[in-house]
């Protein structure tokens, strides 16, 4: 039988025996003083106050020192128990080593210490312990099984490359409850090396863990990383006559830099050094840096913008996918007869803008004939009805074929309702609003595509339009109503025509019955309303590392690059063409082989939160998550409770002997039993009187 | 033949709440056990002749003897019934005790209200300054203060630590003229600096009379077994056995008595040490001797 103690650290609480002794020493009569006028007289005779520091109560002083270490050792709960037996009865243990695998890892000052961690762990382990390896960054994946083959855990250890991708530690912890549940009679255990970044911790909260799961948290980055990382940038692709410029400004973040840092800031275009600039990066904080314009070829392109490498080299550079200069045609079909003011609004906004860039043709009187449409992304039909004949045929055949058809109904149409039977709905003549001061937008569908500018207090502007007259409209079934005046008519309607779309707008466009044209709200509306027509898509410079791409279909036998060089070759069906893209860098897509041009390519960068090293406190990592039942038995019997109570039982038996020995004390002080602290006479220096 | 008991003991005074009546009780017991007091009626007593000069009040011009001479003289008189009588108590902390009945406090407060009433009865101005760490009130000489004198004794509450010297200097700078201060204390404070305080009264010109007031058990120390001593101005605390220390400290009292005798004795001040279980007469014995012994001023 061994004696043992649960709480040894109380221990510490020895130093409490210094309490009894400078009481003891510094002991003041507890009678109440005796006032006295002036002490000035007694001060003058030498008193030998060396005997106030002499211990005169020896009893009194060990009682009070004994009831102190009495009660430390209570509370360090002493046990008596057998060590063998106690080594025998400890159950095997199932522990989940959760690597933390994600680009901010690769920090040079923490991988390696990682990994020593993680080795350090599976050699610490008994033999009948069980392992799981198990490497995850927003994502968590097996890379060992829970087993008792430890030089598998360890190969998996060396094996493990951190990624490109973010941290989501609730991911990590899922995996680990998924594989503890399939051991039963263990003592589970997560043991999670990582840095402990702060935006890993989203999603924590509401994961529910078995309440007898141990998660702990063993901390592998030192307090400061200094980093600088470019999280972001805005292109834009300015024609210029023939040629294009591109202008890019990068967003740079710096974060425990310990001071203004000096960088160099680099921008490649197409593999080739576009661009640089030397920037003043401040200890913490983000910096925005425009680069030059830089002349460029109209086709797509790659770009990278680089900062010189850190401890944290993965997202020291951001790469990006310049798509082609792509102008959607827009062709406006005015009235027969028609002046060149009344579509001068509808011209001139769609005019300006990029992203995409408009190249508007008008067309008044002439057919519509197939040869016409090819190309035209949108088709303005402004006042003037859906022509009848063959060109109706084409642009219903064009339609059908996706293109996107908009009917700006006005006064023309007011009073000649066209028939066309797929537009979605029928004008049914005019509203008048001239008495009322005109109308004005009423209900709105917000959340739609074409009225995403206008959220979020945006629809103010839509409402500040006035409209004198406008057609009177009745939706067709099957159309939708987007928007309407405020006396109820629809004011904007839509309905899919094959693979196009078509849209009845019945808002004047033109500043003779409306002021709509001088608002605020006309350039951003218009705008949206041609891109929602055509189906353009517009493509990010840059995919997150995680998010999947979508290889095009019109690619045949596509082979994929990936940024580390290996090939891929998806399957021909639907889910094969999405492309997982997991590694920060370009992603190139060929068609039939790897050579030559890629047809497509796909920018991936880590996400911007990663290059954030704050860490968060190692208990932040169980906040918000909820403790279930318990998952598993244990398979070797434990003590029972009684038994265990038992042999820790020896804490009431020290609490109650520190009560007594205070007991006896307080007996022995009160019945003055107590020697008298003795003032006597020395020779120390006497102040003279005069 | 002395005065009647009665009057004069602090215990029974100490009971009378009023002041003037008080004063006023002391006073008359202790008149009624003297002599008439040659000096009634001295301020009017004729001196000498002088030879008018410009500036001089006509109205002291002797006609009669203009009369007799055609020359102006006036009349001098020994007159000193003008004397600024100021009364300085001390109100610190530890003049807030008494073994007894009598703190020193009050018996030093109704010994400057007898004081205050004799000396009104003599046809002086009287004022009152009372002091602690700092001049706490402040009465000004004047012919008509007595009451207030009596009312300002009467609501004084000792607190705080004494500062006896600083106070006395600032005392002698509240009047630029020649008095009698009477200075009402339990001196704990260096007797060097005792002397240099009643100094700056003594250069203004001012006649000094000290009432060093000792409680019994100040003079004596009594008390048995160990005990912590609390300094009733500093709140120092010392355990001490008194019995042990009770002869060094009568003879550190005693000897700074004596020493305040000496040194206020070079200055020319009257000293006069009390005890408050003391009948009042001797307090006023002493002051009335050392008012005649410096009466007689022009």
């Amino acid at each position: 039988m061994g004696l043992g103690f649960l709480v040894p650290a109380f221990f510490a609480g020895l130093a409490a025996l210094l309490v009894p002794i400078v009481l003891h020493l510094r002991h003041r009569e507890r009678n109440q003083p005796r006032r006295f006028p002036s002490l000035m007289f007694l001060r003058r005779i030498p008193i030998r106050t060396a005997s106030r520091r002499r211990i005169t109560d020896w009893l009194l002083l060990l009682l009070r020192a004994a009831a102190v270490a009495f009660l430390v050792a209570a509370f360090s709960r002493p046990f008596l128990g057998s060590t063998v037996a106690e080594t025998r009865s400890t159950p095997a243990r199932a522990v989940v080593l959760l690597l933390d695998r994600s680009l901010s890892m690769s920090h040079a000052a923490v991988w390696p210490v990682a990994l020593d961690s993680a080795r350090q762990i599976i050699a610490g382990l008994a033999p009948a312990d069980r392992i799981a390896v198990v490497l995850f960054d927003d994502e968590a994946e097996v890379a060992q099984p829970l087993s008792s083959d430890h030089g598998a855990a360890l190969a998996a250890i060396n094996a493990a490359r951190p990624s490109s991708r973010g941290t989501r530690y609730a991911s990590a912890l899922r995996a680990a409850r998924q594989i503890l549940g399939g051991a039963r009679g263990l003592v589970g255990e997560a043991l999670v090396v990582t840095d402990m970044q702060r935006s890993g911790l989203s999603g924590l909260a509401g994961l529910e863990l078995p309440a007898d799961l141990g998660v702990r948290a063993i901390l592998v980055a030192p307090a400061l990383r200094p980093n600088a990382a470019v999280v972001g940038a805005d292109v834009q692709r300015v024609s210029d006559g023939d040629r294009s410029r591109l202008l890019v400004a990068a967003r740079v973040l710096s974060r425990d830099l310990g001071g203004p840092r000096r960088v160099r800031l680099a921008l490649a275009v197409n593999g080739r050094e576009a661009a640089s600039r030397e920037v003043s990066l401040p200890a913490d904080g983000a910096t925005m840096v425009t680069f030059d314009g830089v002349p460029m070829a109209a086709g797509r392109a790659r770009a990278t913008i680089a900062l010189p490498a850190d401890p944290l080299a993965a997202d020291d550079t951001l790469h990006l996918v310049i798509p082609a200069e792509d102008a959607l045609q827009v062709l406006v079909v005015a009235a027969p007869g028609a002046r060149l003011e009344e579509t001068l609004f509808l011209e001139r906004a769609l005019a300006i803008g990029h992203e995409p860039r408009f190249v508007v043709q008008r067309r008044s009187g002439a057919p519509l004939t197939t040869a016409a449409l090819r190309n035209i992304a949108v088709v303005f039909l402004a006042d003037t009805p859906v022509p009848a004949g063959s060109g109706g045929a084409a642009l219903l055949a064009w339609v059908e074929a996706g293109g996107g058809l908009i009917e700006a109904a006005g006064r023309r149409l007011s009073s000649r309702p066209p028939a066309a039977a797929f537009l979605p709905g029928t004008i049914r003549g005019a509203v008048e609003r001239m008495d009322d001061r005109g109308g004005a937008f009423g209900e709105v569908s917000l959340d739609h595509a074409i009225f995403a500018p206008f959220r979020g207090g945006g629809a103010a502007a839509l409402g500040a339009s006035r409209f004198l007259s406008y057609p009177r409209i009745e939706p067709a079934t099957g159309a939708e109503v987007l928007a309407r005046f405020d006396d109820g008519a629809p004011a904007l309607i839509e309905k899919a025509q094959g693979g196009g779309r078509v849209l009845l707008l019945a808002a004047p466009l033109d500043a003779v019955t409306g002021d709509f044209p001088l608002q605020p709200a006309y350039l951003p509306f218009l705008r949206r309303l041609a891109i929602y027509a055509s189906g353009h898509e517009a493509r990010p410079p840059w995919n997150t590392s995680g998010e999947s791409g979508l290889v095009p279909g019109s690619v045949r036998d596509p082979v994929i690059s990936t940024p580390s060089g290996a090939l891929l070759r998806p399957g021909a069906d639907s889910t094969g063409r999405a492309l997982a893209l997991g590694e920060a860098g370009f992603y190139d897509v060929y068609e039939g082989r790897a050579a030559g041009e890629p047809v497509e390519s796909f920018a991936v960068n880590a996400p911007a939160a990663e290059s954030d090293l704050t860490p968060a406190d190692a208990r932040e990592l169980l906040l918000g998550v909820q403790r279930g039942d318990s998952a598993q038995a244990v398979a070797s019997e434990p003590p029972a409770p009684r038994e265990r109570e038992g042999r820790q039982r020896l804490w009431r038996l020290l609490l109650a002997a520190a009560l007594l020995v205070l007991l006896v004390e307080s007996v022995i002080a009160n019945r003055g039993w107590r020697g008298m602290a003795e003032t006597g006479l020395a020779a120390p220096p006497e102040r003279s009187l005069s | 033949m002395t005065a009647p008991a009665t009057y004069l003991d602090p215990v029974l005074l100490a009971r009378i709440g009023d002041l003037a009546l008080l004063a006023r009780m002391v006073v008359d017991g202790f008149m009624h056990g003297m002599h008439r007091s040659r000096r009634v009626g001295l301020s009017l007593d004729f001196a000498e002749h002088r030879a008018y000069q410009p500036g001089d009040d006509i109205r002291r011009v002797d006609w009669r003897l203009y009369g007799r001479t055609d020359r102006f003289y006036v009349k001098e008189y020994e007159a000193d019934t003008n004397a600024a009588v100021t009364f300085a108590l001390d109100a610190s902390a530890s003049m807030d005790f008494g073994s007894g009945p009598v703190t020193k406090f009050t018996y030093g407060r109704m010994l400057v209200a007898a004081l205050a009433w004799l000396s009104q009865r003599q046809g002086d101005r009287v004022g009152l300054v009372t002091f602690a760490g700092d001049l706490l009130e402040i009465v000004p000489p004047s012919t008509r203060h007595l009451r207030l004198i009596l009312h300002t004794l009467g609501r004084a509450r000792p607190g705080g630590a004494g500062q006896l010297r600083p106070m006395l200097d600032r005392a002698a700078s509240l009047t630029t003229r020649a008095g009698v201060t009477v200075v009402v204390s339990d001196c704990y404070e260096d007797p060097v600096a005792v002397q240099k305080g009643v100094g700056s009264l003594r250069g203004r010109g001012h006649d000094v009379i000290l009432f060093h007031l000792l409680d019994p058990a100040e003079r004596d120390l009594p008390g048995d077994g160990a005990a912590t001593f609390e300094d009733a101005e500093s709140g120092e605390l010392l355990p001490l056995r008194p019995e042990s220390l009770r002869e060094k400290y009568r003879a550190q009292v005693a000897g700074h008595r004596a020493e305040l005798t000496r040194l206020l004795a070079q200055n020319g001040t009257d000293y006069v040490g009390l005890t408050t279980d003391q009948p009042l007469d001797v307090a006023l014995h002493a002051y009335l001797e050392q008012r005649l012994a410096t009466s007689r001023v022009r």
